[in-house]
């Protein structure tokens, strides 16, 4: 009887591990580097930070946000400006609910993209780094 | 030899005893999944950009900043070789202000880059009139070589759009003042009717 429920929870461990492994393996927690999504909204506006994406709700959760800025009248090298979600009039907490319904895409980004690093020197500046 | 209860104890039902448990199974399990998942989010990796890279983001917040502030200045100095409706002690005197308040503003900026990088105040203020001479050696405008594009972290785009901001408020400040008519002492006289040219004259034949 003590097997068949060690049988039972293992096999049910095993499972749970394969699917989420088939479905994104760098899903699963405390593997690889950092996950950073895009998420494009239908109006056009992308934000960039840690996804919660949970099944079954209506809102997918974006933690640590930075959306791009038009900067073309800034002498900068890009004519956009990455800002960090949090300076607003209203100073939001990091955290955003966005409507799922009002997706249009969710990519990866990259690290080594221009986002990536901007966002790493952030946290770097953050940090106190010299 | 049978064990009985004791008349006053409570019987509890194995039915009972089957659901309690698995509600608590089912409490536990519940437990364990969002102390996972908090732990999992508390322990996420981040990525934190090396020196290497913050020194490219710093070169090229300072390439921006040294650019707004040679935009202003080029466009003060090209207003001012204009032929000017205000004299030209006037108008030196007002380039001379704003090209001025160009350099400190930049000086400024350098100082703001090198507090965001965590240095001291005097190592900030070293830093910022070192750049300066630098970029006065060697203007970004006369310089061949153009690095690759570089996306500012959030902190150093506020300081370089902050710089752009004021550096074009201050070189139009300094258009406005230098093309401005010179107020007029006297009162100008009322044009009369005869003496204007018509502005569409009437062919004769």
């Amino acid at each position: 009887m003590r097997y068949a429920r060690t049988v039972i929870v293992v096999g049910a461990i095993a499972l749970g591990l394969l699917l989420g492994a088939a479905l994104d393996p760098q899903g699963l927690p405390w593997v690889g580097s950092e996950r950073l999504s895009a998420v494009f909204l239908l109006d056009g506006q992308a934000y960039f930070g840690h996804l919660e994406d949970t099944p079954f709700s209506g809102t997918i959760v974006l933690r640590d946000v930075y959306y791009i800025n038009d900067a073309s009248k800034v002498t900068t090298d890009l004519p956009v400006g990455l800002l960090k979600r949090g300076s607003e009039l209203h100073q939001p907490v990091d955290t955003m609910y966005i409507r799922r319904d009002r997706v249009l895409a969710i990519e990866r980004v990259t690290a080594s993209s221009p986002i990536g690093l901007a966002i790493a020197g952030q946290r770097a500046l953050d940090r106190g780094t010299k | 030899m049978t064990r009985r209860p004791a008349p006053d104890s409570i019987r509890i039902s194995r039915r009972t005893v089957r659901i309690g448990i698995t509600v608590a199974v089912v409490l536990l399990a519940l437990l364990a999944i969002v102390g996972l998942a908090m732990a999992a989010r508390a322990n996420e990796p981040v990525t934190i950009a090396s020196t290497a890279q913050i020194q490219v983001q710093q070169a090229a917040a300072e390439r921006d900043i040294e650019r707004a502030y040679e935009q202003s200045g080029e466009q003060v100095s090209k207003v001012h070789a204009l032929n000017l409706p205000i004299s030209a002690a006037q108008a030196d005197q007002i380039a001379l202000k704003a090209l001025t308040d160009l350099r400190t503003l930049r000086h400024s900026a350098f100082l703001s880059l090198g507090q965001v990088m965590s240095m001291a105040a005097a190592e900030a203020e070293t830093y910022a009139t070192a750049t300066d001479t630098r970029f006065d050696q060697a203007p970004v405008a006369k310089q061949t070589a153009s690095p690759s594009p570089v996306l500012l972290a959030p902190r150093f785009y506020s300081i370089v759009a902050r710089m752009s901001e004021l550096a074009t408020l201050l070189a139009d400040q300094a258009t406005t003042q230098l093309t401005a008519p010179p107020p007029s002492s006297s009162p100008s006289p009322a044009p009369s009717g005869s003496a204007r040219p018509s502005a569409s004259p009437s062919p004769t034949r």
